[in-house]
């Protein structure tokens, strides 16, 4: 049964600091869409029905370029498919004792890095039968935030100075980056961190397109081979 | 660029996006949360996530590359070093952070 008590929790916690990393990258997106000649509307179902940045970013360049669908949906493909490890982690995390599968097919439209750090962050702390609602609020409310945000971001950008949108762009890596760095616990975490950022770097002059999906594979599957018989912690 | 392409653009875009979260869901279907496997996805998670920091930051695309590599990095340095020095204060260090980011940029 849904539990309303649990959804608000997770709302409450995407309040602050998560809405304002996710949402300061979405302002500026809005901005971007604005001044490469996309509408309003067009801005607003971006956002709505993709919830994906750094796809997003692709797709607009890509049309802004005159690429063809079958570009946008290779580029996107590679570009969004981080969002398939992150969903498998993190559906064991939140399964109801007794909600039906549509409902994870829902929730997932929500599930991007910001809710997926916070999620694990917290999810010790919440009964399991408590998990998915309190997801659903915390990546709900991030949707919704995102989505206001990428509107705002279209209509009052000729008000905002190059400097604070340039500002804006920056918050959201450098959160990311910080939740990160909270998930330094585990040896096999700390390495696949570690081996990812340096495998990027390397892979990005040989491969740039593959280089992101190259490297976590990789760094993720070294870092978990090494510390295969370290202690698990959630 | 029509609106009618643009719209189906944004479609086809949703539509990879939710290929990678719904095959997502069906994938986990039967996964436990104390399986090696559930483990060596979590690896490759935070691999993929620290890859895509490292790109952006290093390797920017759009606004974030008219800015310069050291303003970056230093203002990166910052966010780590506030994290731990001050108890893993979230707020302080992206604030902090961002600040030095636009102090090199705009004001030095």
């Amino acid at each position: 049964m849904f539990k309303s008590i649990s959804f608000k929790n997770g709302v409450m916690h995407a309040i602050g600091v998560p809405a304002i990393g996710l949402g300061s990258s979405m302002f500026t997106f809005g901005a971007y869409l604005k001044s490469s000649g996309f509408t309003l509307f067009e801005s607003f179902t971006s956002t709505f029905f993709t919830f994906a940045l750094p796809g997003q970013f692709v797709m607009a360049e890509i049309i802004v370029q005159g690429g063809t669908l079958l570009n946008i949906f290779l580029a996107v493909l590679l570009t969004n498919a981080r969002l398939y490890p992150m969903t498998v982690n993190l559906i064991p995390i939140i399964r109801h004792s007794n909600y039906p599968k549509w409902k994870y097919y829902l929730v997932a439209q929500f599930i991007a890095v910001t809710a997926w750090f916070n999620m694990f962050a917290v999810h010790k702390k919440i009964n399991q039968d408590d998990k998915f609602d309190y997801f659903f609020g915390l990546a709900g409310f991030l949707w919704f935030i995102s989505v206001l945000c990428t509107v705002a971001g279209y209509l009052v950008s000729n008000f905002v100075s190059h400097e604070i949108l340039v500002g804006f762009v920056f918050v959201n890596p450098i959160y990311f980056l910080v939740m990160t760095l909270s998930n330094l616990v585990e040896k096999k975490i700390i390495t696949s961190i570690l081996l990812g950022a340096t495998f990027s770097i390397i892979l990005f002059q040989i491969i740039p397109d593959w280089s992101v999906l190259i490297s976590g594979l990789s760094a993720g599957t070294i870092g978990f081979f090494i510390f295969k018989s370290e202690k698990y912690d959630g | 660029m029509t609106a009618n392409f643009i719209y189906l653009s944004i479609a086809v875009a949703s539509l990879a996006t939710y290929f990678c979260r719904g095959f997502g869901v069906f994938s986990a279907k039967n996964l436990s949360t104390d399986s090696p496997i559930f483990h060596w996805i979590k690896c490759i998670s935070v691999g993929i996530i620290s890859a895509v920091i490292a790109k952006i930051i290093l390797f920017p695309v759009g606004l974030l590359s008219e800015t310069t590599s050291i303003s970056r990095i230093t203002s990166t340095l910052v966010a780590i070093a506030v994290y731990f020095i001050f108890k893993k204060n979230v707020l302080l260090s992206v604030f902090l952070s961002t600040a030095t980011f636009l102090l090199i940029n705009f004001y030095l």
